[in-house]
């Protein structure tokens, strides 16, 4: 059932679409998706002997981040709601089907909430890191703090890069699942089919902002 | 497997330089670990589900 709504879902009116993602979400989530790719890319391939001058390349990315997280927060908390993504225990009656998802899955709600810890602390250290390495924003001063504490900022850093590597292994991969491709698709194109909605969420949860 | 970088600082003291980077493919082996698992346990749900069932899957 899943993979015929899905197969069909290109060919669906308009009329039996519905919106999932906002352009501006959209839009979100590939600068996102772009952003951290080059930060694991200038940050990582150093690390296993690929050597080139990353640090601009990094700052700046993670600086574009940095904005787009801010504008999420922003419309999360004044448009969105926090409702939709927020993790309960009784979401825990998905496994085995006794519940419903409502607008996200207990899946996305534990892989966003993953996202959110590793972005937080990766943002969070990588600004104050920015003062050790010197750039136009930021007047190079490795003193502010002993070299204990860069250590310990270096660790958190370097945890949430790996934790990063993690979930963009695990998001890709189901993103590209075939059964999970309307979430694919919505996050695209923006929607999904009525059916699809009512064959994997809970309308009338959705219909809450749950 | 070391789970800190180490340095020394001018007095020769050793300092936390930052994680090990020999965790980077244990994170990544994480990562594959769980697609591994997630990708096993699909193929037996689908394999143990009534042929009914299946004709709509993928």
């Amino acid at each position: 059932m899943a993979a015929d709504s899905t197969q069909q879902a290109p060919a669906a009116a308009p009329a039996d679409r519905v919106q999932r993602h906002a352009a501006i979400d959209r839009i979100f989530h590939w600068v996102t998706a772009a952003t951290m790719t080059a930060l694991l890319v200038t940050g990582l391939l150093p690390v296993v002997g690929i050597g080139f001058a990353w640090l601009d390349v990094h700052w700046i990315s993670g600086l574009l981040l940095t904005a787009a997280i801010l504008l999420h927060v922003v419309r999360a908390v004044t448009v969105q709601g926090l409702r939709a993504m927020s993790l309960r225990p009784r979401d825990l009656g998905e496994i085995g089907g006794r519940r419903r998802p409502g607008k996200y899955s207990l899946q996305q709600k534990t892989i966003h909430l993953g996202w959110t810890v590793a972005i937080l602390v990766a943002i969070g250290t990588g600004i104050v890191l920015m003062i050790k390495a010197g750039t136009p924003f930021f007047e190079r001063d490795p003193y502010v703090f002993t070299l204990q504490t860069w250590g310990v900022l270096t660790v958190l850093h370097d945890l949430a890069a790996l934790l990063c590597v993690f979930l963009v292994l695990v998001h890709v991969y189901f993103g590209l699942l075939p059964e999970k491709r309307m979430y694919l698709r919505s996050m695209l194109r923006g929607w999904v089919t009525r059916a699809e909605l009512a064959e994997n969420h809970d309308p009338e949860r959705v219909a809450r902002g749950e | 497997m070391d789970i800190l970088r180490y340095g020394h600082d001018a007095w020769g003291q050793v300092v936390v330089n930052g994680l090990s980077w020999d965790l980077l493919p244990v994170a990544a082996g994480a990562g594959v670990a769980v697609i591994v698992i997630h990708f096993i346990y699909r193929a037996l749900s689908r394999a143990l589900r009534p042929r009914a069932d299946r004709t709509g899957g993928n």
